[in-house]
């Protein structure tokens, strides 16, 4: 099965293929949110006790899980922190 | 009011270079050829009045952009989280490289792929990678570029690059009538540019398109074809027996004001080729936006209107004509979509990939006149464009304008008169 997540200008950059008879998932699993800065695989895990966001940075397949308490923290992050978090030295490329 | 044409030795000799290049009655060939003239018309037109560039219906979501020209220089239009619309220079202020590759996105801020500085879709930087290299964060006082001006009048954004002049309500003086009339015929008061751009590049000079634009001489001639294949009327109101009339709004703007016509016929929805029965719910809509004046908004129609230098409305479809070089532009077309008229918006939508998609005659036909136009001011005799038409019989209307017959050049030599007046002004 493939699924193609259309990007907002100029088509798609990610199929996401799914082997139905091994399971194995070539690139990340789920629905891509993208644009020509970054590209993140999002999917609804379910696998523990209640459901979480698996967000997977499709460039490095670097995945991060984010519980609904996260997620609620995320939505209510003040301008401030969500553009420290967007200075490129903040975590990712410091030193 | 009677305009002489001047002969031969009343041609100025010592006036400026431009009151050599331009008379009343004609324009010399090198204004459209000379890669000098091309360059100073970057510097005092391009980069210091306001340039139409897009629509604030592009970019309708906080965090949306769009790439989009302003004549030489790439700008990224981007809508704030508070949904203000911003013009950015696409250029990194790292190392110049060009930030946004994409036509279209949404994203809060940018990131430039060569040494991954960020910055906010205001331009304002955010971080650069390894920030000890300059002594810790926020340490440098760069951001990208920004037009200087932008401002919009009914959701059509303009951009100026000079810090400083008039405003852009002043620029569009009595054009911003032919643009309240466009937006009259939505029934919500407003038009949305949504529906895609075509891009068709031109191996002209940008000036023949402009001049071109409100030129009601060529239509019989140039698109004899799609009138005749379509049955179309319009033809016939770009004659010497038409009571439509050209008119030199000033400022370089002029009009095909073609209400007179319309007025005569006093039928509804003839502007568009059709009648109130076969768009039923836009009529609905429209009388209950407008009342009594629905009427006469449906039969008068949009408007024909050449803006200063670059946007043109040609009743269903908008133009955004960008130059490159001094033979060759690119002109971006769109169908004009009304808010609330959706009935209305598919048909003009499927009228513009008739005329100016990529196999429609209207735009094609006009496209191989100004090619060949350009290659033919290349020759070297005669120097001269003729741009004498209806010069004898040219009035002025009760609001003070200067008006000719529907097939006069006076919208022409609107627009030769303001180009003058820009490029002899200082730097």
């Amino acid at each position: 099965m493939t699924e193609t997540h259309p990007a907002a200008a100029d088509g798609p950059r990610h199929d996401i293929r799914f082997d139905e008879t091994s399971g194995a998932v070539t690139i990340g699993a789920g629905k891509v949110v993208e644009s020509e800065f970054a590209s993140v695989a999002i999917k609804l895990d379910q696998d523990g006790n209640s459901v979480r966001l698996r967000v997977e940075d499709l460039r490095t397949g670097r995945v991060r899980f984010l519980d609904a308490l996260e997620l609620e923290s995320l939505v209510w992050l003040g301008e401030g922190h969500l553009t420290q978090l967007l200075d490129p030295s903040h975590e990712r490329w410091r030193g | 009011m009677t305009a002489v044409v001047p002969s031969e030795s009343e041609v100025q000799e010592g006036g400026s270079r431009y009151d050599r290049l331009i008379q009343p009655a004609r324009v010399h060939g090198t204004l459209y050829t000379d890669p000098s003239i091309f360059a100073e018309e970057l510097r005092k037109i391009w980069h210091k009045t306001w340039v139409f560039v897009g629509h604030e219906s592009e970019v309708p979501q906080v965090n949306d952009y769009v790439r989009k020209q302003l004549a030489d220089q790439d700008v990224v239009m981007t809508r704030d989280k508070e949904g203000e619309v911003h013009l950015l220079i696409n250029r990194c202020a790292h190392r110049g490289l060009q930030v946004c590759d994409d036509k279209a996105g949404n994203s809060s801020s940018f990131r430039c792929p060569y040494h991954g500085w960020t910055y906010r879709n205001t331009g304002e930087l955010l971080g650069y990678p390894y920030n000890k290299g300059y002594g810790g964060k926020k340490q440098l006082p760069l951001g990208m570029g920004k037009v200087a001006r932008v401002a919009s009048y009914q959701g059509f954004v303009f951009g100026s690059l000079a810090a400083e002049g008039q405003s852009l309500e002043d620029h569009l003086g009595a054009a911003k009538g032919e643009i309240d009339r466009l937006v009259g015929l939505s029934p919500e008061g407003k038009v949305s540019l949504d529906a895609g751009w075509l891009r068709h590049k031109t191996r002209s000079n940008w000036k023949f398109l402009a001049e071109n634009e409100t030129d009601g001489y060529h239509p019989q001639f140039v698109h004899g074809s799609i009138f005749g294949v379509t049955g179309s009327p319009i033809g016939e109101l770009y004659s010497d027996n038409s009571t439509a009339v050209t008119r030199n709004l000033g400022d370089g703007h002029s009009e095909n004001d073609l209400r007179p016509e319309f007025r005569g016929f006093a039928e509804p929805m003839r502007w568009f080729g059709t009648t109130p029965d076969r768009v039923p719910n836009y009529v609905a809509a429209m009388k209950e936006a407008h009342g009594e004046d629905a009427d006469r908004l449906m039969i008068e129609g949009a408007p024909h209107v050449m803006i200063f230098p670059n946007l043109f409305i040609a009743e269903i479809q908008v133009f955004n004509i960008q130059p490159v070089a001094v033979g060759e532009c690119v002109q971006y077309a769109t169908a004009v979509q009304f808010d609330g008229g959706h009935e209305l918006n598919m048909r003009m939508v499927s009228q513009s990939i008739g005329s100016v998609g990529p196999a429609g005659m209207l735009l094609a036909d006009d496209t191989e006149m100004y090619e060949r136009n350009q290659r033919g001011v290349a020759m070297a005799d005669p120097e001269w464009l003729d741009v004498r038409r209806g010069l004898h019989r040219e009035s002025v209307d009760e609001d003070g304008f200067t008006i000719g017959t529907a097939t006069d050049e006076t919208g022409m030599r609107g627009f030769w008169n303001h180009y003058k007046s820009l490029m002899e002004a200082e730097d």
